[in-house]
């Protein structure tokens, strides 16, 4: 019997000594690579029980036991540096840009929120809120600063809101001015989104829209996670409490987890939120087959989905 | 603070009328994962915590430590090595074959056997015993700690290429990673039955023990491997 090991490829009497035994040389990052196309695709396995240590030793690849342990640790090191190095995916780039897309809105959510009270208090007539509202006043900072062609002129000059100083002006602008740049931010990662999204899963794009399908890579863990994903569980995915509670018989179960999000759903009569939302979970999870295996576009999945919700829609009627 | 043996390599620091479990440094002057270092004798300790280590839950709970100075361990699900750097100082002769299926906590655990001269890190598959029998020798000891649904056939696969004959497996099943919606008690039950029941499996059961609640949920168990 041949057998392979880390160190050498050994042949094995049939009563189980060594017949023949060629070692490789002590030269690890060979050795590693070697390792690497064993875990790959495992292929004539040393037997159970097969004592790689001393065979080594007789086989003169080690001197003693003390450089095998040592050959062996600094192998697999450099065999598991080597394999980290190729686990990255492409898609981890969407996963990480739609959870810092998450991060910036809770962000700008509360910031935006603190300055519309902020701001409020010195100019309530101003009434514009989250974007609008920091755009003006990073520009124009307080309203006894706006300029004569303002629209808001008038209405600053007879506010009833409280009187601030330049200090105070100077603080409210800059803050303005940071939330603006966390908007401007947020476009910025949503433009690379759709952009990488049209490049990675082109399908997913089109059916899910770049924003939702980025959404669904991030929630499955990458595209071929999402790829493997049974449709029913693409459908309720997002929606966990409810599928645990219904999965110990507490509850119906969901018809629509993050997918909700998709206008199909969103827009459509609560009554055939359902079938829609099994209509697109299963277009979405063969756009993703399509995109996790072949990568091209294929326009049949959209106009399938898109005639199968004309018939949902017209069997509603 | 005086420490006592509690089983080989493995001590009980008592401060007070507080009692810590502890192992002796294998890379004095170093912490893994932020762990207390403690001095006593000339000989540093790392403390370690039941909470976080289920290998600690089990020992502190009464079941056997098959582990001996030199002792040859496959480690099964090692995570980012906390329990792993443990095991390390217990078998300060032996090896531990830490196989972890995750790049992302390996990567975390890759410093850690650069400090440890007898950890050898596998980023590889445990239910594929196949995929690291060119490297890993017939050993004294399997733990398992993987969160698998069929956790206790991956035990057992392993076990069967690389256990010797008399060697000891210990494992913690996780009821929750089995089965989220099953009752603990069932899945347990049928965990164990794949275990020990089958024609092939060569396992007799040492003991068993649930570590709540230390851990809630799991049970550990150690077997023995008859022939």
């Amino acid at each position: 019997m041949n057998v392979k090991t880390w160190f050498a490829d050994i042949e094995i009497n049939e009563d189980g000594n060594v017949a023949e035994c060629s070692p490789c040389t002590q030269d690890v990052q060979q050795l590693a690579e070697r390792l690497l196309v064993f875990q790959t695709d495992p292929q004539q396995i040393p037997p159970a029980g097969f004592d790689p240590v001393q065979n080594a030793i007789e086989c003169g690849f080690a001197a003693g036991e003390t450089e095998y342990y040592s050959l062996l640790q600094q192998t697999c090191i450099a065999a598991t540096r080597l394999k980290i190095k190729n686990s990255y995916s492409p898609d981890l780039r969407i996963i990480h840009a739609v959870e810092a897309l998450d991060d910036i809105d809770e962000a700008a959510n509360l910031l935006a929120e603190r300055l519309g009270i902020w701001y409020g208090e010195h100019f309530p007539e101003a009434g514009m809120l989250t974007e609008n509202l920091a755009k003006f006043v990073a520009e124009n900072g307080l309203r006894q600063d706006l300029p004569q062609d303002s629209q808001f002129h008038e209405t600053a000059r007879s506010s009833v809101g409280m009187e601030m100083d330049a200090e105070d002006g100077t603080i409210i602008k800059a803050f303005a001015a940071d939330l603006t740049s966390l908007y401007e931010r947020r476009h910025v990662i949503e433009a690379y989104i759709h952009k990488n999204m049209e490049q990675l899963a082109p399908n997913l794009e089109e059916v899910a829209g770049a924003n939702l399908g980025a959404r669904l890579i991030s929630m499955a863990g990458g595209l071929q996670s999402l790829s493997r994903m049974p449709s029913s569980t693409i459908q309720v995915m997002g929606a966990n409490q409810a599928l645990f509670k219904h999965l110990r018989g507490k509850a119906t179960s969901p018809k629509h987890g993050i997918i909700f999000n998709h206008p199909l759903i969103k827009n459509s009569h609560p009554k055939i939120r359902g079938k829609m939302a099994r209509a697109l979970a299963s277009s979405l999870s063969i756009a993703s087959r399509v995109d996790a295996f072949s990568g091209q576009l294929n326009p049949a999945i959209k106009e399938k989905l898109d005639r199968k919700v004309r018939s949902i829609r017209e069997g509603n009627k | 603070m005086k420490a006592k043996t509690f089983h080989e390599n493995i001590f009980t620091l008592q401060q007070g009328k507080k009692r810590f479990l502890a192992t002796r440094n294998l890379s004095p002057g170093l912490e893994v994962y932020g762990e207390r270092l403690v001095q006593v004798e000339q000989t540093e300790y790392r403390v370690w915590e039941p909470k976080r280590s289920k290998l600690a839950a089990m020992l502190l709970k009464k079941l056997p430590s098959p582990f001996t100075n030199t002792s040859k361990v496959l480690y099964l699900g090692s995570a980012t090595g906390t329990t792993v750097s443990h095991v390390s100082d217990i078998v300060q002769q032996g090896v531990v074959y830490a196989v972890e299926f995750s790049p992302r906590t390996m990567r975390d655990m890759l410093p850690i056997c650069e400090e440890r001269p007898n950890i050898i890190p596998l980023l590889a598959d445990a239910s594929k015993p196949g995929s690291y029998a060119n490297v890993v020798e017939p050993v004294d000891v399997v733990f398992q700690d993987v969160a698998q649904p069929d956790q206790a056939s991956i035990a057992l696969s392993n076990v069967q290429h690389f256990l010797k004959p008399g060697g000891y497996l210990l494992m913690s099943i996780k009821a929750r990673s089995v089965d989220s919606t099953a009752k603990p008690d069932t899945v347990f039950k049928q965990q164990l039955k794949t275990l020990l029941e089958q024609d092939n499996s060569k396992l007799e059961l040492v003991k068993k023990q649930k570590l709540a609640p230390l851990h809630i949920d799991h049970l550990g168990v150690v077997a023995r491997k008859t022939e």
